[in-house]
């Protein structure tokens, strides 16, 4: 309660010692928005590539091939496919991508078979805008997904170039699937045919089983079938498919936990030596305090909660604009037509904003003590 | 029974192989509703007496009885405690807290009290009213004089209501009025309010406002101290 009580002494330290504390809350903020950026990209990769136990999803893709632009099926084998034990749906898909590399900002067309793909994704996704109507009446209809609509700025009734197709947005959908919220779904011949004479060919077959427990027999059923064809597939769940072809992306983000961890550090020291200097400006201040009354461990909690508050508004303000940056800006990594989300939402604030509360009372901790064990006396002769 | 016993007090100090004894065996009874003035010269213990009075410091050897209470025997958090409400301490830099305005200055020791916000705002007041500075309440330390500051660290002093007031050269710093001005409101404390006064000068002029004066060197008092029945006004 007496802690309570002086707070408002607290706030006013930190209020009236504006530079010191703007520079401090500023140079948190900073590290905080790296530290958060870091964690979306690593939660993003964990998304995309975490297997769970309710994965039902295979990627067949041609043998040896390790992009869209090389990987060249039969789109017959879907009839094969479909035959195989535990498959409870397969589509054919044609993927093409405005660049191979990785990117913030590339538009990852898929062809797929219309009907197919209505009867078999529309429970998963959510048509925010537009109708799907308009989609299967159109054949240069696209159905794009909502963060790359977001970000290239795309409404239904508007036409987009990109990969040297022109599309028509019939609509825009909202799914939990990462790797469809960065696509624009469009009739298969119709990208078969977009540049190039390509029709009987696609990139790869999304097929379903009917058990997450068939997975790996049902891949290697298929990879079987066709191990003897001119076009060999190679199979996986669509976990390690992603991880396989993101794989650059995969290691440069977990090279990124290492700045992650190095801006915690560094919102460490920069508390630490904030703190710090404002104990010793304050020695007289303190034996003050402590002369009125004040007990040292009031005196040193009042120092941590300063540390606290300073690191919360500015772990507020680093992870809040990193959130911000994320959902505005709409960003996805994506290489090879997969997508890498980065995933920032109010948990990682909340994450963050632990992680800020934690170190602020570590940074005040030695300096507090300190100040709580100093004799009084020993201060004001000293000053 | 006097207010305030100091018996065969000492204070140590250790300087590298040195042992400092500011304070050497003292015995002083202080009486309730005193105001006394400590003399002598710089390293005489006059400052390591108050400081031990208050409860900011501990004696070496010895004992020193504040009311019933062996401050020597006291744990830290029991001497902040006993702090809190038996004593006001009055600086000769007035120690005020920079960023605090002078009513937050002087609400510091009150928030340790568990009393409303209206009457804590009540005593506040009252106290800044008392020290005659009310009309600066709302001032920082740097918008005040020296003498308007040293009568903010008074208001601080006794909104408590602390039975004992120490004061460390209160006008060292001071100008002729200003000093005059801050002693005429401590002798208005010692006198209408009954507030024992201890109070370390150099000044022989601000003796005067004191009831006694005792003189202390080498840790020791050297003389009974002059004992007055008229103080100026």
């Amino acid at each position: 309660m007496t802690l309570l009580r002086c707070l408002p002494y607290v706030r006013k330290q930190m209020t009236r010692h504006r530079v010191r504390s703007l520079l401090t809350i500023a140079g948190v903020a900073i590290a905080m928005f790296l530290f958060t950026s870091v964690q979306a990209m690593n939660r993003g990769v964990a998304q995309a590539t975490r297997t769970t136990a309710e994965d039902t999803t295979l990627v067949v893709y041609r043998a040896d091939r390790f992009c869209p632009a090389t990987s060249e099926l039969p789109q017959d084998y879907l009839r094969r496919i479909e035959q195989v034990d535990g498959v409870a749906a397969a589509i054919p898909m044609m993927v093409v991508v405005t660049n191979c590399r990785t990117s913030l900002d590339v538009v990852t067309f898929r062809g797929v078979p219309k009907d197919g793909f209505i009867s078999a994704r529309l429970s998963e996704i959510e048509v925010v805008a537009g109708s799907t109507e308009d989609w299967q009446r159109r054949t240069d209809a696209a159905l794009v997904g909502e963060t790359l609509a977001e970000r290239r700025g795309l409404r239904p009734g508007m036409t987009f170039d990109a990969a040297g197709i022109t599309a028509y947005v019939a609509g825009v959908f909202r799914s939990d699937d990462p790797q469809d919220q960065n696509v624009a779904y469009t009739a298969l011949p119709f990208v078969q045919m977009a540049g190039r004479d390509r029709l009987g060919i696609v990139t790869q077959f999304n097929v379903k089983v009917t058990d997450p427990a068939m997975l790996d027999p049902v891949a290697n059923r298929i990879d079987e079938l066709f191990v003897h064809a001119s076009e060999p597939t190679a199979t996986f769940s669509e976990k390690a498919f992603i991880g396989r072809l993101a794989d650059d992306i995969i290691e440069l983000v977990g090279f990124a936990r290492w700045l992650g961890l190095g801006c915690l550090v560094a919102v460490l020291a920069l508390v630490a030596n904030s703190i710090v200097l404002g104990v010793q400006s304050r020695v007289v201040e303190h034996a003050v305090l402590q002369t009125l009354g004040y007990s040292g461990w009031l005196v040193a909690a009042l120092i941590v909660v300063e540390g606290t508050l300073l690191a919360l508004v500015g772990g507020v303000v680093g992870a809040g604009v990193a959130l911000a940056v994320a959902h505005f800006g709409s960003f996805a990594l994506s290489v090879e037509g997969t997508t890498i989300p980065i995933a920032a939402d109010a948990k990682l604030l909340a994450t963050g904003l632990l992680i800020c509360g934690a170190i602020g009372v570590v940074a005040g901790l030695v300096p507090a003590l300190q100040a709580s064990r100093r004799q009084i006396a020993a201060c004001f002769r000293s000053a | 029974m006097a207010m305030i016993e100091c018996r065969e007090l000492t204070r140590e100090y250790h300087k590298a192989d040195q042992v400092i004894r500011p304070l050497d065996g003292l015995n002083l009874d202080v009486p309730r509703g005193d105001f006394l003035a400590l003399m002598g010269p710089s390293g005489s213990g006059k400052t390591t007496l108050l400081n031990l009075i208050a409860g900011i410091d501990s004696p070496t050897r010895g004992s020193l009885t504040v009311e019933g209470s062996d401050l020597a025997q006291m744990s830290r958090n029991g001497l902040a405690a006993w702090r809190s409400t038996h004593v006001g301490y009055v600086f000769q830099l007035y120690n005020l807290v920079p960023v605090l305005t002078a009513y937050e200055n002087v609400e510091l020791p009150m928030l340790l009290q568990k009393i409303s916000r209206r009457q804590r705002h009540e005593r506040v007041s009252l106290a800044l009213e008392r020290a005659g500075i009310a009309d600066r309440a709302d001032h920082y330390p740097r918008q005040l004089s020296g003498g308007q500051e040293q009568r903010v660290a008074i208001a601080r002093a006794i909104v408590t209501d602390p039975p004992i007031l120490v004061a460390d050269e209160p006008t060292g710093d001071l100008d002729k009025a200003s000093a005059h001005t801050a002693m005429t409101l401590l002798q208005q404390l010692n006198q209408d309010l009954g507030k024992t006064i201890i109070m370390v000068t150099h000044d022989p002029q601000t003796t005067e406002y004191a009831k006694h004066t005792l003189h202390l060197d080498k840790g020791q008092l050297v003389e009974a101290g002059v004992e007055r029945e008229e103080v100026p006004a």
